[in-house]
């Protein structure tokens, strides 16, 4: 079924490695917002919620919405969380619009790295009585992932490797000198250094707006949300089969169907997709019906997906170049959202009029969304 | 009344207790799933999103703990997220369920959660992390002496004395009583509550809730389903939200920016649930209110922000008079409330429930007779984010 109102996105700021340690979290947050705000055109005082999403163990905070409310601008105003993912923190944002009940939203979501061990904060996200012990983190998901995808498919290796590189490739055109893992031998196996980069310290944040507000305001780019879903896959690994991603594909039709898409691989000119690793963005690509699995090599190899192919994806260089865990799937919403008002920067496209965003997260890309946006109104 | 509404048609809680070693985290869950929907009487395919009402993970022992409990809630392949606002989860997650249904993209949204804070370990030492890990942790500062600092500032302005505090907790237990659902169930007189063990001056034991495990969950649909499908329901006429700040310090002091006595941002948030629900005159209007009170000295200013009485303190008075017992002028917590049962993550969305089910007339031994109108509040964070509804037949 379709929104009540249609959103769509007036502001955004991405900061995808922030690299200077002179800002407390809570500095960091604010200035985020801020940048959010001022890109809009607004001030606070035009803000009538706020959700805002970030992970409780790489905060080292029981409830990390408390420290965030202030310098978010959340005190005497509607404030909520997802700590589940950052992307969902857009997803309610975007449905309160939705409802006609608020004008605007402002969404924020942050990642730190001052944690002494990411991979021990992910792990206590296991059940602790079969899988804590083995010891599993995300990446070593990822990794099972990817094996499971290189056993049922054997070119998938090669696809993934050329994926990775047209992402580095994205990455530099992108960004002054992205890091580059050198280090020798696999992470996890299958997971070599060059598909993945180390985690960073980013945040991200998106003001949505509903048609009336943008109307009064004169506000010219903006980009529409014409489509939007989300799914989750089951709870264990192994009650999941790998090789696929059934949640993706179910987030995809619904997001397809709001906005009235039927033939997703010609929709849309540009793509930005979650790839934790290259394996991640070879099923979102079967998942969003952009590129079938037999034609993954083929596609990856031959320039379709990169600048100046059929559809680029991961013009931003992906969650290869930059990679703050938490917010990398509200990062790819926002990279979308920019390209569509021409603000991208560096890598901008020019004359995107419909892009796809894929937001994934969790163990082997457990939550999955995806959202269509659009410089029309309606698809 | 238009045909957008958002309607709960069904509602599902667990007997609240200290320990339940016969439930692991996710049975718990479901526990409360079931129970909602054999109430709404659904197949879980008319499930088309699901909310998730889970408060600090440390509770549980497991980060982001929701993921856990994806089967519990039969969210396979279902749209999903997670709400966490601390103390107020319970309720944001039921206005986020709201929120998918009046966005009109879904008919049926469930919303459930779970918490076992009896088996926790020490609760106190998890809320501890809460604050600033260089100002105000090392003090230390927990959820229990945060608000006996209200308390003695509440007295102050007010005159509130703990024998005031203790008539709380005697209604209270005594309308818990009458639900079995309640965790502490056991009827106590004044003396009893003063007797009992200083836990932080003025704040007994006896006025404290206990760490309660347990699971909840809701159904909500849209008017045009519940129409469609001849169902029966009640309504949630009115949502809202607020803040205030997260530093006690900005509290207190000669210039607090939200006198730390009284619940400014709780005010707030009824103002905006009883502006969207059309409730002028809430002391005249409001026929039962369920208000997330975790110790008893919060009753007070809790039945303040919501302005069931004319002025900031005169709640004390009209306790005394007895006037929010069941059978009263407007009975307040006639489940027990927070302060009989606190299982975290579900605790504010059992005060929608219990408020729900008034207005139904479906709440047993502890209804309201005649009520027609309801609220409920929840309170998250260090007396910081605050969620209120409205509630109608």
């Amino acid at each position: 079924m379709g929104m009540r109102v249609q959103p769509a996105v007036i502001g955004c700021t991405i900061r995808p490695v922030i690299a200077a340690r002179d800002r407390s979290l809570e500095e960091m947050i604010y200035d985020t917002a801020q940048l959010a705000l001022a890109d809009a055109g607004i001030t606070i005082e035009d803000v009538d919620g706020i959700v805002v999403a970030a992970n409780d163990q790489f905060d080292g905070r029981s409830i990390s919405v408390m420290m965030a409310s202030g310098p978010v601008g959340g005190v005497d105003r509607d404030i909520m969380s997802t700590p589940s993912a950052s992307e969902h923190a857009f997803i309610l944002g975007a449905l309160r619009v939705a409802t006609g009940q608020f004008r605007t939203q402002l969404v924020v979501s942050w990642s730190p790295t001052e944690t002494s061990s990411m991979a021990e904060a992910q792990r206590l996200g296991t059940d602790p009585y079969f899988h804590r012990g083995l010891p599993l983190d995300e990446l070593s998901a990822h990794a099972l992932q990817a094996s499971a995808v290189e056993r049922a498919e054997p070119r998938a290796r090669a696809a993934a490797e050329a994926v990775a590189e047209k992402n580095r490739a994205h990455g530099r055109a992108a960004w002054p000198n992205p890091p580059v893992q050198t280090q020798p031998g696999p992470l996890r196996w299958p997971i070599m250094p060059t598909m993945t980069t180390a985690p960073v310290t980013g945040s991200v944040a998106m003001v949505l707006a509903a048609p009336d507000f943008i109307a009064e305001r004169g506000l010219r780019d903006v980009a529409w949300l014409q489509g939007m879903g989300w799914a989750t896959e089951p709870s264990f690994l192994g009650d999941r089969d790998l090789t696929s991603a059934p949640a993706l594909a179910a987030a995809a039709r619904q997001a397809y169907a709001t906005a009235g898409i039927t033939d997703p691989a010609s929709a849309f000119d540009l793509a930005e997709v979650t790839d934790a690793t290259p394996y991640a963005e070879l099923l979102a690509y079967e998942a969003l019906s952009l590129c079938p699995r037999v034609d993954w090599q083929a596609q990856a190899t031959d320039g379709s997906l990169a600048r100046g192919g059929r559809l680029p994806v991961n013009l931003s260089g992906g969650v290869l170049t930059w990679n703050p865990v938490f917010c990398t799937g509200l990062i790819r919403v926002a990279e979308v959202a920019n390209q569509i008002r021409g603000r991208a920067g560096a890598h901008q496209l020019p004359n995107v009029r419909r892009g796809l965003a894929h937001a994934g997260s969790g163990f082997a890309m457990q939550y999955q969304a995806a959202m269509v946006l659009g410089r029309e109104a309606r698809a | 009344m238009s045909g957008d509404r958002v309607g709960i048609i069904g509602i599902g809680q667990s007997e609240f207790c200290s320990r339940r070693d016969d439930a692991s985290y996710p049975e718990l869950v479901r526990e409360g799933v079931v129970r909602a929907m054999q109430d709404a009487n659904l197949d879980f395919d008319a499930i088309e999103a699901v909310v998730y009402s889970l408060s600090p993970d440390a509770m549980i022992g497991i980060g982001n703990a929701e993921r856990l409990g994806v089967d519990a809630v039969g969210g396979r392949n279902k749209p999903f997220l997670r709400i966490n606002n601390g103390g107020a989860t319970g309720i944001s997650a039921v206005a986020a369920a709201y929120y998918h249904v009046a966005s009109g993209m879904f008919d049926v949204v469930l919303t459930a959660g779970a918490d076992k804070i009896g088996e926790c370990g020490d609760s106190q030492t998890i809320l501890n992390k809460i604050w600033d890990p260089s100002y105000e942790r090392p003090l230390p500062l927990g959820t229990i002496n945060m608000l006996a600092m209200s308390a003695v500032r509440y007295m102050q302005r007010y005159g509130m004395t703990e024998e005031d505090m203790a008539r709380v907790t005697v209604k209270n237990r005594r309308h818990a009583s009458l639900n079995p659902k309640a965790h502490l169930r056991r009827i106590v007189s004044i003396e009893d509550v003063l007797a009992s063990r200083l836990i932080s001056w003025p704040i007994k034991l006896m006025d404290c809730c206990p760490q309660s495990s347990g699971g909840a969950a809701m159904v909500l649909a849209s008017e045009k389903f519940i129409r469609g499908n001849h169902l029966d329901a009640v309504w949630i006429t009115g949502v809202g939200h607020s803040a205030e700040t997260y530093w006690m310090g900005d509290r207190m002091g000669n210039n607090p920016t939200a006198e730390h006595a009284d619940a400014y941002a709780l005010g707030r948030s009824f103002e905006k649930s009883y502006r969207m629900a059309g409730v002028t005159d809430p002391a005249r209007q409001v026929h039962v209110a369920e208000l997330y009170a975790p110790f008893s000295n919060t009753e007070f200013h809790s039945i303040d922000a919501a302005r069931l009485v004319s002025r900031p303190g005169e709640s004390v008075a009209r306790l005394r008079d007895g006037e929010f017992d069941i059978g009263g002028k407007i009975p307040v917590n006639p489940s027990g409330g927070t302060l009989c049962t606190n299982a975290i993550a579900v605790t504010a969305m059992a005060r929608v429930a219990e408020v729900a089910l008034q207005v139904w007339g479906r709440a047993g031994e502890h209804q309201v007779e005649g009520a027609r109108l309801g609220i409920a509040s929840g309170n998250g964070g260090d007396h910081q984010i605050f969620g209120t509804m409205v509630i109608e037949a």
